[in-house]
């Protein structure tokens, strides 16, 4: 039998004991990346989820032959970069995070990985010049990370539809969007969305909104890294996106996340979408009646240009904080090496960074990416798995000329990524389309924005330019 | 006599005084992770954006330079932010006048008997203990632009004719009704439950003595019930602002700010902005406009809560 006070006594010694217990918490129940032969990876959820069933025994199974106990963590993409905000925060974490788009706001903690990019391109040949420019700050002059991996960003078209407007091999041309949304109107009255470019705050309206921008000449920036969005350039962009909105699709593309854009195609609610295969890889997992009509073009003709944003861009950095950094970039190298198996195991959604890593062994550096390109043309050729035809994946091939990086025509920086991820270009074109403002005050206003954005990365000496800013 | 007096007092003033001291650090030892709480989760983070706001933070940096009111000064120039702030009120207002009627209604339903009270009770309940995140993710298919099961059900019955629509997520005035009907949604069984203790808490003799008084139903809601509920009332309503005006989990799963910015909420662009975007600066300077109102709320709800006996 104990006293009232005894209990409360005894009470508060366990409280004291919890407390003490739960900011122990950390070091017990969350590993830290301390100790030598310890490995943590922090990991998007792939789009394909055939890749996270490689990946992760493939990475541990790298570790186990080196004495390197590896961890693979995977988050949902919209929780890459709240996940590195934490991990900088608390200067803890994982060694090795990885970043989908720009991972140069975190450059100030990550280690410069020029070496691993030389031993690759040592091994492999050349990069390819958007993920250079994805990876690599010229203003500072650091490799902020490494990218294994990038992913075409090609349209997708209903053939059955396109083929009764008179159009079999679909569009060609952004002009042909807008002749087609009425026509698409009459042939398939059931599709609710003619034509599905998003003008939403998710990542494909991000990219579909700058492929518009790229297409009719305008930018955010010049390959200098001066603010050059108020140009007249972006007005026609925007007056262009103003008409295909009013003759081809409804407000519902203004509040699609990630997947609306799938679902409405694999749904038959729209007869054009832009995006990567992953779409077309779940209709075929779900054998959907959309799939025989599921096509692919190229990149659509602007006025200007020919251009399409990459959809995904894989940039690994190593933390500053990290003690395994050693260990981290040999298996980054590692991870580049199996470019053929990660692009198999994507479904080939994944696009080697370096085409020589996928290249025939024994291949010389100097012939390596023709040769990986070689493997890679023929993967496309004959799709291993089940296109019908086999071909009809063969454009992505030949999508390197057509495919640029975010922060064209100059390098990715913490300022185009900020503008990313704050969705300035795609309000700017939403409200535009919409009419909520005009295609100038939309312009202006997001011009505005942007510059606050730059002259903030400029003051921290992150990004050049400023001097001929519009 | 006296010394014995004298021997007899000394002992009694020593164990009264050893009894509160005792008491003292036992207070002090109980309220400490309370107050270590409050000052690590609440004073320092607070302290923290304050001071954040006035630089030019990022995510990606541990370095940064006064710029002082210049976040201020770019905020409240943007319309995204003006507009937040307007959908803040009009949020807070809305959902909370919605949760207090529909709240009153139910608990005054949950008072009488009937068959399958239970299920109801557990039914009205369940929203309350939902996880969030997995709910939201209900009502966006609900309030799918494409695939609305509203749509489709009004389309059934005849209210929406061919090529009529609503783009519950893709109209700034629709996205923020669902965005409203949520939260409502979410909130009406914690307010039923208060509102039920307080309906419960009237005596019957007074409800019977009025009714001998010959009041009716209205008078005796808003002149017997109600001013005899306005303490709990007071809470129910203090709690149910302050959680509203605080919150960005609805906004940020169901539109995530979207169409174009505009269904934003206070806290949500923070979010936005000194997260997603990186400028923790001009994150911190939005949320810190939640702070004179929230001032004023935690005011008011100290003052009631004393009245009300709470605390």
């Amino acid at each position: 039998m104990q006293t009232r006070r005894q209990f409360i006594q005894r009470g508060t010694k366990l409280v004291a004991a919890g407390a003490v217990a739960t900011a122990a918490g950390p070091t017990i129940l969350v590993r830290d990346a301390k100790a030598a032969g310890q490995l943590k990876i922090l990991q998007w959820s792939h789009f394909v989820p055939a890749y996270d069933k490689w990946f992760d025994p493939w990475a541990k199974e790298w570790g186990s032959k080196r004495g390197v106990e590896v961890t693979v963590d995977h988050v949902g993409f919209a929780d890459v970069v709240p996940r590195a905000t934490a991990e900088v925060a608390a200067q803890s974490g994982h060694d090795v995070h990885m970043f989908l788009g720009l991972a140069s706001a975190f450059e100030e903690h990550v280690i410069d990985l020029k070496d691993v990019v030389a031993t690759l391109e040592k091994k492999h040949g050349k990069q390819v010049e958007l993920a250079h420019r994805s990876t690599y700050n010229p203003f500072t002059r650091k490799q902020f990370a490494l990218s294994d991996m990038w992913v075409p960003d090609p349209g997708n078209y209903h053939k059955e539809v396109w083929t009764k407007i008179g159009k079999p091999q679909g569009p060609v041309t952004y002009d042909d969007l807008v002749w087609a949304a009425p026509e698409v109107k009459k042939v398939a009255p059931q599709m609710q969305i003619p034509i599905g470019v998003g003008l939403s705050q998710d990542i494909d309206s991000n990219m579909a909104v700058r492929n518009i921008l790229w297409c009719h000449g305008g930018s955010i920036q010049d390959k200098d890294g001066n603010v050059v969005l108020n140009s007249p350039e972006t007005l026609a962009a925007l007056e262009y996106a103003k008409k295909l909105y009013s003759v081809g699709m409804t407000q519902a593309v203004l509040s699609w996340n990630a997947a609306s854009n799938n679902q409405a195609f694999n749904a038959q609610e729209t007869s054009y979408i832009l995006n990567s295969i992953s779409a077309y890889r779940t209709a075929q997992d779900n054998k959907l009646p959309v799939l025989e009509h599921y096509y692919f073009v190229p990149a659509l003709k602007g006025p200007k240009a020919t251009l399409a944003s990459e959809h995904v861009m894989s940039g690994y950095v190593v933390w500053k904080f990290s003690k395994n950094q050693d260990v981290a970039k040999e298996f980054l190298v590692a991870l580049v090496d199996a470019a053929r198996e990660s692009m198999l195991a994507s479904k080939l959604y994944n696009f080697p960074s370096f085409y020589g890593a996928a290249a025939e062994p024994g291949t010389p550096v100097n012939k390596r990416a023709e040769s990986g390109g070689a493997w890679i043309t023929a993967q496309c050729n004959k799709d291993p798995f089940g296109s019908n035809p086999p071909d009809k994946l063969a454009l992505l091939a030949k999508s390197v000329p057509w495919s640029t990086n975010l922060g064209h025509p100059g390098f990715g920086n913490p300022a185009e990524g900020e503008i990313f991820d704050t969705y300035v270009l795609t309000d700017m074109f939403a409200k535009a389309a919409t009419g909520a403002l005009s295609p100038k005050d939309s312009m202006m206003e997001a011009s505005t924005r942007a510059k606050q954005i730059f002259d903030k990365w400029r003051q921290k000496k992150m990004v050049p330019g400023g001097g001929k800013d519009k | 006599m006296t010394s014995t007096t004298a021997v007899s007092v000394a002992p009694t003033l020593h164990a009264g005084e050893t009894i509160r001291r005792s008491d003292r650090r036992l207070g002090i030892v109980m309220l400490a992770p309370a107050l270590l709480y409050i000052a690590l989760l609440v004073a320092v983070p607070f302290l923290l954006a304050l001071f954040l706001s006035l630089t030019n933070s990022s995510a990606g940096s541990l370095e940064f330079s006064f710029v002082g009111l210049q976040n201020f000064e770019n905020v409240i120039a943007s319309p995204v932010f003006r507009r937040a702030l307007r959908n803040t009120f009009v949020f807070t207002f809305v959902s909370q006048l919605a949760v207090i009627v529909l709240g009153n209604v139910l608990a005054r339903a949950l008072m009488k008997s009937f068959h399958g009270k239970a299920i109801a009770r557990f039914l009205i309940l369940l929203p309350w203990a939902a996880p969030i995140s997995l709910a939201t993710l209900g009502w966006l298919w609900i309030f799918d632009s494409t695939f609305s099961v509203i749509n489709w059900l009004l389309k059934v019955a005849g209210w929406l004719g061919p090529g009529q629509w609503y783009y519950w997520l893709g109209d700034p005035t629709l996205g923020m009704v669902a965005v409203i009907m949520i939260h409502v949604w979410r909130m009406l069984p914690f307010s039923t439950v208060i509102l039920l203790a307080g309906l419960t808490s009237i005596p019957n003799e007074v409800r019977e003595a009025s009714a001998i008084d010959g009041a009716g139903l209205f008078s005796r809601i808003f002149r017997i019930e109600i001013p005899m509920m306005k303490p709990i009332l007071t809470v129910a309503v203090l709690f149910g602002v302050v959680f509203t005006f605080t919150d960005m989990s609805v906004v940020y799963l169901l539109t995530r700010g979207g169409p174009y910015n505009s269904t934003h909420v206070l806290a949500s662009l923070a979010f936005q902005e000194g997260v997603l975007g990186g400028d923790v600066g001009r994150g911190a300077a939005v949320a810190i406009f939640l702070v004179p109102v929230l001032v004023v709320l935690a005011i008011f709800m100290l003052r009631t809560s004393r009245r009300a006996e709470v605390v």
